[in-house]
């Protein structure tokens, strides 16, 4: 029996280390659906997430890039604002941690832009709510191509029907 | 059910009152051990889902990129926000299409008179480009289904265009 316990253990520690458990949303997003099924990569990933609300959020993949955006756009602005230094590590800190945050609509391109100089391997992402509006998503598009973005993706849920 | 036998099981006779003799031949029963173990491993496993998100993939064309195509190579596809599609060959007056059929509640696909036409005029015209522009109010949804049924007939000659008010008096004349 013992080497399938050491089996069974080893698939245990496995399935316990691999095991990501998902990190709360800010906002529900219901995807639409497509019969696509090209796989989206996990890592360098850049996301622009647009809300059924037409607000934007904004997320990265990597924590250095996270770094380097915090400290390219959100510190200049905290300091302006007189937040102490302390204060600014302890924003960082959050801001590393957090998978996505709001961005204001005519925002969006600085720090796209940003996002692409810290890391100019992102791959661009949509993922915009069934209900957005398409202006919003097209403001996105337009951000996109204006930081010289040209390929993206648009994330959807596959579609399970028969034709 | 786990017996683990010392190596000095042999040697276990029992001597006279000797403390060690209590290691001999020593039994542990694993099986609840073993029994958790299992539970945490179907647990991880069935929650695991090694999902990755499907996407679509879109090119965009660089801003100064030009490509001149004939009008009457060029089908123009309006979405207005009323859930109609107008569909207008080069210069003719728009044609007005429901963009879903009216008993797909769930509104899966695009509606079947849409369809057709989309597949008759790209196998008439080989250098057909479709032009497909969304008003402001139209939602996202409708542009995802509208590329994702492109994809679907291997139609690849297409693109996204701005909207503007031209637009809005080009559907005013449709029939």
């Amino acid at each position: 029996m013992t080497p399938m316990v050491d089996v069974a253990f080893l698939l245990l520690t496995f399935f316990m280390l691999t095991t990501k458990f998902r990190p709360p949303e800010v906002v529900k997003i219901n995807l639409p659906a497509s019969h696509s099924v090209q796989k989206l990569p996990e890592s360098n990933v850049l996301t622009v997430t647009v809300s059924p609300q037409n607000t934007f959020f904004m997320g990265v993949s990597s924590q250095q890039s996270r770094e380097k955006i915090f400290n390219a756009v959100v510190k200049p602005k905290l300091k302006n604002a007189g937040v102490s230094a302390v204060a600014i590590a302890d924003s960082l800190k959050q801001f590393k941690l957090a998978e996505s945050f709001r961005v204001d609509r005519d925002e969006l391109d600085k720090y796209v832009v940003m996002a692409r100089f810290a890391d100019p391997k992102l791959r661009p992402v949509v993922k915009a709510d069934a209900d957005a509006g398409f202006e919003a998503v097209n403001h996105v598009i337009k951000v996109y191509k204006k930081a010289n973005l040209l390929t993206f993706n648009l994330i959807t849920v596959l579609k399970r029907e028969v034709r | 059910m786990g017996i683990v036998d010392s190596p000095a099981g042999r040697r276990g006779i029992r001597k006279k009152g000797g403390r060690r003799s209590k290691r001999i031949g020593f039994h542990l029963d694993m099986t609840p051990m073993v029994d958790v173990a299992f539970l945490l491993l179907t647990f991880f496993m069935l929650t695991t889902t090694f999902s990755k998100s499907n996407t679509m993939e879109i090119n965009t064309p660089p801003e100064k990129l030009e490509v001149k195509v004939a009008e009457k190579n060029v089908m123009t596809m309006r979405i207005a926000g009323d859930g109609m599609a107008y569909c207008s060959l080069g210069n003719e007056a728009p044609k007005r299409f429901h963009l879903y059929d009216a008993q797909d509640i769930r509104q899966l696909s695009l509606s079947r008179e849409l369809r057709s036409l989309l597949m008759q005029q790209t196998k008439s015209n080989q250098k057909l480009v479709i032009v497909v522009k969304l008003s402001e109010k139209a939602k996202y949804k409708q542009l995802v289904d509208i590329i994702d049924e492109l994809n679907l007939m291997k139609i690849d000659r297409f693109s996204l265009d701005d909207y503007m008010e031209q637009d809005a008096l080009e559907i005013k004349r449709a029939v």
